[in-house]
């Protein structure tokens, strides 16, 4: 299934990322949280497969519990002790319950955070901020794309010293640690000079120039103002859950959860709607694709 | 550079916030700003009155600032006065104001623990042992009988090791952990720990917290409990709270070789203000030092209180007299 939410006009794109992780940071509420894990999850399975399972269960579970221990481990502020730890200092049942929900919070807006690079391109985010912060979006755009891409460089070059038999996992150990300083002194010159090509050609292309116009092929029509409008619907429902304390819990000194309602129901449901607008998109797009298909 | 729409709109939005996390930054303690003028003034004038230290008003405090100035000057004066005679003789002087019998008939008991001094690497380098025996003018050290009552003061700092200031006269010496040993033997002191000052101040504290302040502020109210021969205030309190199931987190700060206690019962250092916190005191005294230091003897009356303002509000007298002299020189 491709996600069909990547199509959609960078402002879309952005305020739903921007909603996302911010109520996700927001929000302490068991169900919150577990409902923007659940959906992150979901989403980044969408977007990138196996391999995005693979780094949830693989870093994030890890991550997930060291740092749900970690916490009771450093704060003993609750007022349920569970027992005391040979030092004098007690287990509360809230440390540990807050430590659970702050990994959970960590560990989802990670997640989104990875969805959101895949969606959010540097061109996207050029196109949006260009005019209100040139200097800062092209930065960021660049160093944002620093990591990705100086691995895709050491990968090529690592593979070229393979062909001579020079790379990292060929010869005796003193002759992988000098193939590996050859491989970095490879990639440093080519950083150096790559970023003297990369002035080069802004400068001959007229960057900074005034009166440039950039072309862009984003336009915002009818299915855009759509889901902007359910978007901004769902998120008057969150706030206004929010201001009502639906989604507030007390940790310390002991936990107190508002009470169930219809009306908590209902901002659970919106929000769960949020996070999942790229699936349902997607999932649309595909039944309407099906039903077309299965007509002709 | 030039002033663009959009740079005067981002500097108005900016100072519009600074404006607004001034005005909504909560409640304040309301003596913040007379602190130290008022500590001052009440040390000039009368500084056994410990009643004194009210609120001042607002407008009292540029006029107290100005004292503070004309009483810095004059004791410069008095310092550039005596620079003249050698340095020796300014600290023997000093030497002399801070001694502290020893006090043996009430730490004999601990000889088992036999400390020694051992940290005491800067004993050679213009430190001291304290006490010394009054009869004898030259600063003479003093190994003397019970090597429990001395605290080795470091004269550059006028502090010991672990940063303590010197113990007034007739208070008991801090005493190592690390170098106690416990006896079995039992002994019976009064503990109680109460939060009392909170209740004049349950505006500033933090809202949640509200729930967990008794009605008359006792969280353990006052009785006989006991102890162990060698036993510190800490142990006491940390054991006491397990067996009564009362909540306390401390934490061990190896600087003060002591530890702190950050919260009992779930009321925290800085949940009443930014000067609340728990102090203890002991037959009525806010010792210096941290509480694992303190070592008890028996019939001791161990008081954990709440304070709401550096310990001016239950009747800790420390500020007040350090800030006649700034360096603890004296003993009211």
């Amino acid at each position: 299934m491709s996600d069909r939410f990547e199509s959609y006009h960078p402002v879309i794109n952005f305020i739903y990322f921007a909603s996302v992780l911010i109520f996700s940071m927001v929000f302490m509420h068991p169900v919150m949280l577990g409902i923007s894990l659940l959906c992150a999850i979901v989403y980044s399975f969408m977007l990138k497969g196996r391999k995005a399972l693979m780094f949830n269960l693989l870093y994030m579970m890890p991550l997930l519990l060291i740092m749900a221990v970690m916490n009771p481990a450093f704060n003993h502020e609750g007022v349920t002790i569970l027992f005391y730890l040979k030092s004098g200092n007690p287990i509360t049942l809230e440390s540990i319950l807050y430590g659970v929900a702050a990994a959970c919070m960590f560990v989802t807006v990670i997640i989104w955070f990875s969805c959101y690079n895949a969606v959010m391109t540097s061109d996207k985010f050029i196109y949006l901020f260009g005019k209100v912060i040139p200097a800062l979006s092209l930065i960021l755009s660049m160093v944002l794309r620093f990591v990705p891409r100086y691995r895709t460089q050491i990968q090529a070059i690592s593979n070229a010293q393979k062909c001579i038999g020079r790379d990292i996992t060929q010869g005796n150990w003193f002759q992988r640690a000098k193939n590996g300083v050859t491989i970095l002194s490879i990639m440093t010159t080519w950083a150096l000079e790559n970023a003297i090509e990369t002035a080069d050609s802004m400068k001959s292309r007229g960057y900074g120039l005034p009166r440039r116009t950039s072309f862009a092929l984003y336009r915002f029509d009818r299915r855009d103002r759509s889901v902007l409008l359910i978007m901004c619907g769902l998120i008057t429902v969150l706030l206004i859950g929010t201001l009502k304390g639906e989604t507030a819990i007390r940790y310390f000194p002991s936990i107190k959860i508002p009470d169930m309602a219809p009306f908590s129901v209902v901002v659970y449901v919106s929000y769960a709607v949020l996070c999942l607008v790229p699936v349902i998109l997607s999932l649309v797009e595909v039944v309407k694709w099906k039903s077309i298909e299965s007509r002709t | 550079m030039k002033m663009t729409k959009n740079r005067l709109v981002t500097a108005i939005v900016i100072v519009l916030i600074l404006v607004c996390s001034y005005f909504f930054m909560g409640p304040q303690p309301n003596n913040m700003i007379g602190v130290s003028p008022q500590i001052s003034e009440v040390a000039q004038s009368t500084a056994s009155e410990p009643s004194e230290h009210t609120i001042e008003p607002k407008s009292k405090s540029s006029e107290d600032l100005t004292e503070v100035g004309k009483a810095k000057d004059s004791t410069a004066s008095t310092e550039s006065g005596e620079s003249g005679e050698p340095e020796t003789l300014s600290t023997e002087s000093a030497l002399t104001e801070t001694e502290v019998p020893l006090q043996e008939e009430s730490q004999v008991t601990d000889a088992p623990s036999a400390v020694k001094p051992s940290g005491a690497p800067n004993a050679s380098d213009g430190s001291i042992k304290k006490p010394i025996d009054k009869s004898t003018s030259t600063p003479k050290v003093t190994v003397g009988s019970n090597p429990d009552t001395e605290q080795v003061i470091d004269l550059k700092t006028g502090k010991d090791q672990y940063q303590t200031a010197p113990v007034p006269e007739g208070k008991a010496m801090p005493v190592e952990p690390q170098d106690v040993t416990i006896s079995d033997k039992a002994l019976t002191a009064t503990l109680s720990i109460s939060a009392e000052a909170i209740l004049n101040n349950i505006d500033l504290l933090d809202k949640e917290k509200v729930e967990l302040v008794p009605e008359d502020g006792v969280i353990f109210s006052p009785r006989e409990v006991t102890f162990y021969e060698g036993e510190s205030v800490f142990n006491l309190l940390l054991r006491e709270m397990k067996q009564n199931k009362i909540h306390m987190e401390f934490v061990n700060t190896p600087i003060y070789n002591s530890a702190y206690i950050e919260g009992i019962n779930n009321l925290y250092e800085f949940d009443c203000g930014e000067l609340s916190g728990w102090m203890y005191k002991v037959n009525g005294w806010f010792p210096n030092y941290g509480s694992s230091r303190y070592q008890l003897q028996e019939g001791d009356v161990i008081e954990w209180v709440y304070t709401c303002d550096l310990g001016r509000d239950v009747g800790d007298t420390y500020l007040l007299q350090n800030g006649k002299t700034g360096s603890g020189e004296s003993t009211p």
